[in-house]
């Protein structure tokens, strides 16, 4: 299955809030939609799931228009809510059977999946009673009580301690494996670069960066290195490289352990190399530099407001 | 189809599962059916005016008044009375007040006492042929002893005058007073007795509509502020999920009247000649005006419900629903007022007009099979005006319902939504 976001417009009275935004994403793979506050992530979301319509541009599957009622899609909405006075177990298999199950089928993929998320002791009470944590893992599993083809999940890991993000994690990486399509808003970077293959940075309503992860991460971190010094602290490396190595590297940046540097020009490594091991810098650590999704996002995002 | 019967079932189960509801239900017919079945285990003869013989848990022993006589005595109603003009005959007295017991005072000072004192129920003080005086201590709103001694100071007028010119009384009376038997045949409708079933029905159908009504815009709106509606919405179609509730409030509301009222009406039916038909005029009501009612009653209870589920939609707290379905308050109330103001006059025009609107046509046409003349043409046109509507309302409903479950924060005011809907069809 390949999804494909194109062009798509809304307005919400006189005010534009997505301008075109576009990205694809296909089974077997996890697209990481990613953006501020406000940025439009979740209007781009609810506009795959039907719950707004868009002013113009369109969505394919596999080339057709996606219709989300024609398909099995399991959506966990930011704003997360199920029914707090019912019966867990009753909720999951009323959701599951309005989304195509038949009767045990659906009580049997709920016991399934709540067994799956560690909260199968709780099916006979009643959601309100649950601590905030397992309510949405019992969120999660309700998303997934019809065994979905395509996985919307919006800011999943909100609210979940470093335990239940490891079970939800092994899930969604299940899922990826076991061939879904799955996409990932998330302002948890370290999550989305451990999951999804490629990522869509929308900022301020548009597109900022689409594309391979693999690729983005490479194209950023082409001609940077970097560099600490067992005999000068931060400060003291960076005054030196200024006065001594101007014309071959500049400072991009900072990190606790070691500076990055961007090579100027047409320099190579190895003329860099060389320069040091002439100096009286007792190079601690030197090598390429692979920016993090956090520095990418932030030099993308603050590169746009 | 399949969606809303799922979203059917659910919301039935969850009538079903509420314990509050059953409870209710089962302790409100419950109550019905033993009080109508009083007459069967208490004598009520006092009540009903039917003599019933009610077995002692003795097996051959009637029951008997305690040491003969003494008891009925006991009930009697004391009453006083001084005769200062000469008239009074005690005979009279007794066959006017069978249930008093009469005596004379010394004074009216004593007389006045000992009423004060609890020892009489009133007492008379007679000035002259046609002139007496009445004192009571608390006078009662059903308090006729004034009537019952004039008409005995009439009839001691009587005997003294014939007395006087050698006259027979009985003679005399036979002529004044004639008795006539009536046979009464109506070959319509009796509203005299339909009136008050009538009255009963349309404050049912009212308050179903209103309760209910009530709850399924709660029921919406909760599902708004617990955030379940995104959920939902995107797992079936919002007219599943509007249509499911609302018809499932339908027959929740059906079967926990139908339960309530079928085991009053029924209890009453087994025990009609108990109670001497004394509760006709409520409770034995033909079954065509029962079939109209629950036909006409849920219609009417279909297109207000539907309306409420959108009002719901249209805030985010449970709070401001009052204020959202306050205008259709209004109307409710102000139709309900209109149908009960015009019982009285079931072929007038205004009722007749009210039975044709959809507004108004659940309680009013009822009203008019049960009380007026109908032709069936009527009936036929007014249950499809309703229908349409009910159709009308549900589309509608369906459609502010899809637009405004995911307006967060301020409520939405009807006239903003309306107009929102008419641009979104642009």
């Amino acid at each position: 299955m390949k999804l494909e976001v194109k062009d798509i417009r809304k307005s919400f009275g006189e005010k534009e809030v997505l301008h075109g935004i576009s990205f694809q994403v296909e089974s077997g793979k996890a697209l990481g939609l990613l953006g501020r506050n406000g940025a439009g992530k979740t209007t781009t979301i609810r506009i795959l799931m039907d719950v707004f319509h868009a002013n113009s541009g369109s969505i394919l599957l596999n080339g057709e228009k996606f219709i989300p009622s024609e398909h099995r899609i399991g959506y966990l909405p930011e704003e997360r809510g199920l029914y707090p006075k019912r019966l867990i177990i009753d909720q999951m298999i009323y959701l599951a059977r309005l989304r195509g199950m038949n009767g045990a089928g659906a009580k049997q993929n709920a016991k399934k999946w709540l067994e799956r998320l560690e909260v199968a002791e709780y099916e006979k009470r009643k959601l309100e009673t649950l601590s905030k944590g397992n309510q949405q893992k019992v969120q999660l599993a309700s998303t997934l009580v019809h065994d979905p083809d395509i996985v919307i999940l919006d800011e999943p890991f909100s609210g979940l301690d470093p335990v239940n993000s490891q079970i939800l994690k092994d899930v969604v990486n299940e899922l990826i494996a076991d061939g879904r399509l799955v996409i990932f808003s998330s302002h948890q970077m370290s999550y989305v670069e451990e999951f999804c293959d490629n990522i869509a940075i929308i900022n301020q309503g548009e597109v900022v960066l689409e594309g391979e992860l693999r690729e983005i991460k490479r194209e950023y971190g082409r001609n940077r290195l970097m560099l600490s010094a067992e005999n000068l602290d931060q400060d003291e490396l960076e005054e030196r490289l200024r006065s001594n190595f101007a014309g071959l590297v500049q400072i991009s940046g900072r990190k606790k352990e070691f500076l990055i540097l961007e090579l100027a020009g047409t320099t190579r490594r190895q003329q860099v190399m060389e320069r040091l091991a002439s100096s009286d810098i007792e190079v601690e650590r030197f090598g390429s530099y692979a920016p993090s999704l956090n520095d990418i996002f932030v030099a993308k995002v603050g590169e746009e407001s | 189809m399949k969606k809303f019967g799922i979203v059917l079932q659910y919301e039935l189960n969850e009538y079903f599962n509420n314990k509050g509801f059953v409870i209710f239900t089962v302790i409100l017919a419950l109550a019905g059916a033993v009080v109508l079945f009083l007459p069967r285990f208490i004598d009520m003869s006092g009540f009903t005016g039917v003599e019933t013989t009610v077995s002692s848990g003795q097996p051959g022993e009637d029951s008997q008044p305690e040491s003969g006589g003494q008891t009925e005595e006991q009930e009697k109603t004391s009453y006083l009375y001084l005769d200062l003009a000469g008239v009074v005959k005690e005979d009279v007295l007794i066959q006017m007040f069978p249930m008093g017991s009469w005596q004379k005072a010394e004074s009216e000072e004593a007389l006045t006492a000992a009423v004060t004192a609890g020892e009489a129920e009133a007492g008379f003080v007679v000035l002259g042929p046609s002139e007496y005086r009445y004192y009571v201590f608390n006078k009662g709103m059903s308090d006729s002893n004034t009537m019952m001694f004039s008409q005995a100071m009439k009839q001691f007028f009587r005997i003294d005058f014939c007395a006087a010119h050698g006259l027979d009384l009985n003679e005399i009376m036979t002529v004044v007073d004639v008795p006539v038997t009536v046979e009464e045949q109506v070959l319509n409708k009796d509203s005299t007795s339909n009136y008050w079933y009538c009255y009963f029905l349309v404050v049912i159908v009212f308050m179903l509509i209103v309760m209910y009504g009530q709850m399924i815009a709660v029921s919406v709106t909760n599902e708004k502020s617990n955030r379940a509606i995104e959920v939902l919405v995107t797992s079936t179609t919002p007219d599943s999920l509007l249509f499911g509730k609302v018809i499932a409030g339908a027959i929740g509301g059906l079967l926990q009247t139908g339960i309530i009222m079928g085991a009053i009406l029924l209890s009453y039916q087994v025990n009609r000649e108990l109670w001497g038909g004394m509760l006709d005029m409520f409770l034995h009501i033909p079954a065509d005006v029962l079939i109209s009612f629950a036909v006409f009653g849920m219609g009417g209870y279909l297109f207000y419900a539907f309306l409420y589920g959108a009002m719901g939609a249209l805030v985010s707290k449970t709070e401001d629903v009052s204020k959202s379905s306050g205008g259709l308050q209004v109307i409710i109330m102000v139709v309900y007022f209109f149908a009960l103001m015009q019982l009285m006059n079931v072929d007038g025009p205004i009722i007749k007009v009210l039975s044709f609107l959809p507004i108004s046509s659940y309680s009013t046409m009822f009203a008019r099979i049960a009380m007026g003349t109908v032709a069936p043409w009527e009936i036929a046109v007014s249950f499809l005006i309703l229908a349409v509507s009910i159709i009308g309302t549900g589309v509608l409903g369906a459609r502010l319902y899809r637009m405004g479950t995911l307006r967060y924060g301020n409520p939405v005011k009807l006239s903003a939504a309306l107009k929102g809907l008419r641009k979104s069809e642009q």
